[in-house]
């Protein structure tokens, strides 16, 4: 079963992991028949597209939930909804096919809404966005685990434009490569000539491509 | 908005889940529903607070109330108060994150001494005034209960009311009172008085306090008709009537108790005379196998944990407990649910088929035989012997675990070098148990671990008339104890000395402690049962400047017909009994589990509250 759940914005501080563990309680909780693992300490059959990271807040993040037998996805979807907690509901259910490559292989960008919580930055950042695109190459700091890194973000950059007086961005993210919003944030902002504010990040959907290569989003693949 | 203000802290703070909110199972009442708003404070982090049963069990009940919302407020970590000091964000509750003064009622629990410091930081970070007096008719009324509240003194000049006892019923009536005071319009002493009628609640307002020359109390008298001359403590006499909750909130982050836990049974017949709980929880009641079988199957549906916990302060005594394990087995087998619960007499076919539900093989297993020699045994009481743990020893070595852990108290009444010696001693013949098991059977890698906590007198125990070793002796003590532990395959630890001293102080402390807490709390100390945090110094700085002794509390041995500050609670347990086990510890004379017969501790004179009375 593949479904689309939603980390509200009360709940961006909770990382990956805690999300996973709350994810698998609320399976366990909603009496649907979940499969475990094998083997000497079973565990839930659950995989995540992707990790969110600690301090976003996501609108439609992807699970594939591995089931003993066939379940309606709209009975799956309401008896997940009474067991999960407001900030953390199911949007969509769908079934998968047992074939179905795995989602976090399929995962090629992410599109997100990102607020400056600065109004004179976030005024000067949306209005810098044209000519920041223009540039050639744009160069950033990616943290690794061998310490920062400097690299070019602009082939990862999609799409970036101003909505709704916040930033819409639409950015790599693979195992390869990936552009982080706050690698954009801070590579826009030193462009515009400010600091960085705090900022509430906000990933809208994961997206996958289709046979034509065009992006499209990963549930609908 | 207060939460914006709150998300901008979140993102500079280690530990942010710790005050989101929003967890499954916690309820969110709309607030102009209500007619009463209490404020659940637990006086520590999150992390200690959300692995407390009492305050679930609380917070469900007054949820339960149609008229009544509760809401759960924990003590912050140093960053984020920092933070709220600086931004001026007040205390804010979890669910609502209103402040703590929009409550009308505040309450605190009070689980452990050093935890005091906390209740003043966050009254003062939530906008209430310190101090009871200068409290006016539209602050929140502040009460505390838990197991210190039976030694309420040290605490009298901040808590309005104190609540002594079982808490499910009591909190509803307390707050039936103060919900029907609210509308009145009548003045804030009206409301206190009304509550001292309510059982087992303490006013120290309603209270004069007169002392000796000495130092020690002349007089505990109430000073209106409405407060009783003692407070008998609340008692639940059917647990299976009372209220347990059967959706407990699940912390999205890791917390210390990460697990349900089942309250079997609540108080203990065994009757250590050091052990305050073992006195305060008198008398001992069982819940039924059908009633624990009933509220684990609907724990473990609203919350998906994957591990039950049977608690308790001796669930071995438990009287069907093979039984009962065996039943929540069979009702959770498919759930995958695993059952623990300390090292046990437990036929072994059974044990085997416990730990086959268990996720991961326990590693170590715990005994605390408390003190080192039989003699120091008999006096404090505790009925166990060295053949007997060397024979749960020898079978732990022969099923497979190679590691142990022993706790001891030092500093115990009447201990002498020899009772030190004797702990040696036995962690020299654990260490041979495992080297007489035959080397293809045993586990590798031997780990005897000691530890020795410094013993606290407290009230409501026959030591409660005992001094406490000065902080030198105990010093003396864990330095010879560090010699004679080099033993190879031997780990030894112990507690901070002064944080015991400390605790001593508060534990038999009367309403001049107040100053000394008020001061210290200016000086800076917070979190102090946080050993990264204990300022040791400043507190000695905060008696000396207030001009109270600490050696009068910790050190003093008191006289038979002292008035102890304690003594306006009525445990159940009367004095004589206290005395007359004070007594046989001096001779080292044991007494009976009062499952083989009543010991008249003096819960008898209550008809039918202990099932073992004569």
């Amino acid at each position: 079963m593949m479904a689309v759940f939603e980390k509200g914005e009360r709940l961006r501080h909770i990382g990956h992991l805690d999300i996973q563990r709350a994810m698998q309680r609320a399976l366990r909780r909603s009496g649907m028949p979940v499969s475990y693992s094998q083997g000497f300490n079973p565990h839930i059959l659950v995989t995540f597209a992707s990790a969110l990271s600690t301090g976003a807040a996501g609108r439609r993040e992807l699970m594939d939930v591995t089931l003993d037998r066939e379940v309606e996805p709209d009975v799956f979807l309401k008896a997940m909804n009474a067991a999960l907690p407001p900030d953390m509901q199911l949007v969509e259910a769908r079934a998968m096919e047992d074939k179905h490559p795995a989602l976090m292989a399929m995962v090629k960008a992410a599109d997100y809404t990102i607020a400056l919580l600065d109004e004179e930055t976030s005024r000067k950042c949306l209005a810098a966005i044209p000519a920041f695109l223009g540039q050639e190459s744009i160069m950033a700091m990616r943290k690794t685990k061998r310490g920062l890194n400097e690299c070019d973000i602009r082939p990862l950059i999609h799409e970036l434009r101003e909505e709704e007086g916040m930033i819409r961005a639409v950015l790599t993210l693979t195992e390869a490569s990936s552009c982080k919003p706050d690698m954009l944030v801070t590579a826009l902002c030193g462009f515009a000539g400010c600091e960085v504010p705090r900022a509430l990040v906000i990933r809208n959907r994961l997206l996958g491509e289709d046979a034509a290569g065009a992006l499209q989003p990963l549930e609908t693949l | 908005m207060i939460s914006d203000k709150i998300e901008a802290l979140l993102e500079k703070v280690q530990k942010a889940p710790r005050y989101t909110g929003g967890e499954m199972n916690t309820v969110l009442k709309p607030w102009e529903s209500a007619k009463l708003r209490f404020a659940f404070c637990f006086p520590d982090t999150y992390e200690v607070a959300m692995s407390h049963l009492g305050m679930k069990i609380l917070y469900a009940v007054i949820n339960e109330q149609p008229t009544q919302l509760c809401e759960r407020v924990c003590m912050p970590w140093v960053d984020m108060l920092a933070l709220m000091e600086q931004e001026n964000i007040p205390l804010f509750s979890l669910e609502s994150r209103r402040a703590l003064s929009e409550f009308d009622v505040v309450g605190f629990t009070l689980q452990y001494e050093m935890s005091y410091t906390n209740i003043l930081a966050m009254l003062k970070l939530g906008g209430i005034p310190l101090l009871r007096e200068q409290r006016s008719d539209s602050d929140p009324i502040v009460v505390a209960g838990g197991p210190c509240a039976f030694n309420p003194e040290p605490l009298a000049d901040f808590i309005d009311a104190f609540m002594v006892g079982d808490g499910e019923e009591q909190i509803i009536e307390l707050n039936n009172v103060i919900e029907a005071w609210k509308g009145s319009g009548k003045p804030r002493i009206e409301c206190l008085k009304a509550l001292a009628g309510v059982r087992g609640v303490y006013v120290p307002a309603l209270y004069d306090v007169t002392y000796n020359e000495d130092g020690t109390l002349a007089s505990m008298k109430p000073n209106c008709p409405e407060a009783p001359e003692r407070v008998l403590k609340a008692i639940i006499t059917d647990l299976d009537k009372a209220y347990y909750p059967l959706e407990i909130p699940v912390p999205y982050t890791e917390i210390i108790h990460d697990r349900i836990m089942l309250e079997i049974m609540r108080g203990c017949t065994r009757g250590c005379r050091f052990c305050q709980a073992g006195m305060l929880y008198r008398p001992v009641r069982e819940r039924s196998l059908e009633r624990l079988v009933e509220i684990a199957q609907s724990l473990e549906s609203a919350t998906g944990y994957e591990e039950i916990s049977l608690s308790s302060l001796s669930s071995g005594d438990y009287t069907c407990l093979a039984e009962l394990i065996r039943a929540l087995m069979k009702r959770l087998e498919s759930q995958r649910v695993s059952i623990s619960l300390p090292s046990l007499r437990l036929d072994s076919v059974l044990k085997e088929s416990l730990e086959a539900t268990q996720k991961e093989r326990k590693t170590s297993l715990t005994f605390a035989p408390e003190a080192g020699t039989q003699r120091l045994r008999d006096v404090i009481n505790k009925g166990i012997t060295e053949d007997d743990l060397l024979e749960k020893a020898r079978d732990a070595f022969a099923g497979g675990w190679s590691s142990v852990k022993l706790y001891f108290m030092m500093g115990l009444p009447t201990e002498t070098t020899e009772d030190l010696d004797g702990i040696a001693d036995l962690a020299r013949k654990v260490v041979s148990a495992y080297f007489e098991t035959p080397k293809g059977q045993r586990a590798k890698g031997l780990r005897v671990t000691c530890s020795a906590s410094v013993f606290v007198p407290k009230p409501f125990t026959p030591f409660q008339w005992e001094p406490q070793d000065t902080i030198d002796m105990v010093q003396e003590k864990q330095r010879h104890l560090w010699e004679v532990l080099k033993i190879k395959g031997v780990t030894f630890n112990y507690h901070e000395s002064n944080l015991s001293f400390l605790e001593a102080c508060f534990a038999r402390g009367d309403r001049r402690m107040g100053k000394v807490l008020l001061r210290a709390f200016e000086k800076g100390c917070i979190l102090d049962g946080w050993s990264e945090q204990f300022k040791y110094d400043t507190w000695m700085e905060a008696f000396a400047e207030t001009g109270v002794d600490p050696a009068f509390y910790a050190y003093r041995r008191r006289e038979k017909d002292e008035l102890l500050p304690w003594d306006i609670i009525d445990s159940g347990i009367s004095k004589e009994f206290l005395w007359r086990e004070k007594e046989k510890s001096d001779r080292a004379e044991t007494t009976r589990d009062c499952r083989q017969g009543c010991n008249g501790c003096g819960l008898q004179r209550m008809k039918g509250v202990c099932s073992f009375c004569g």
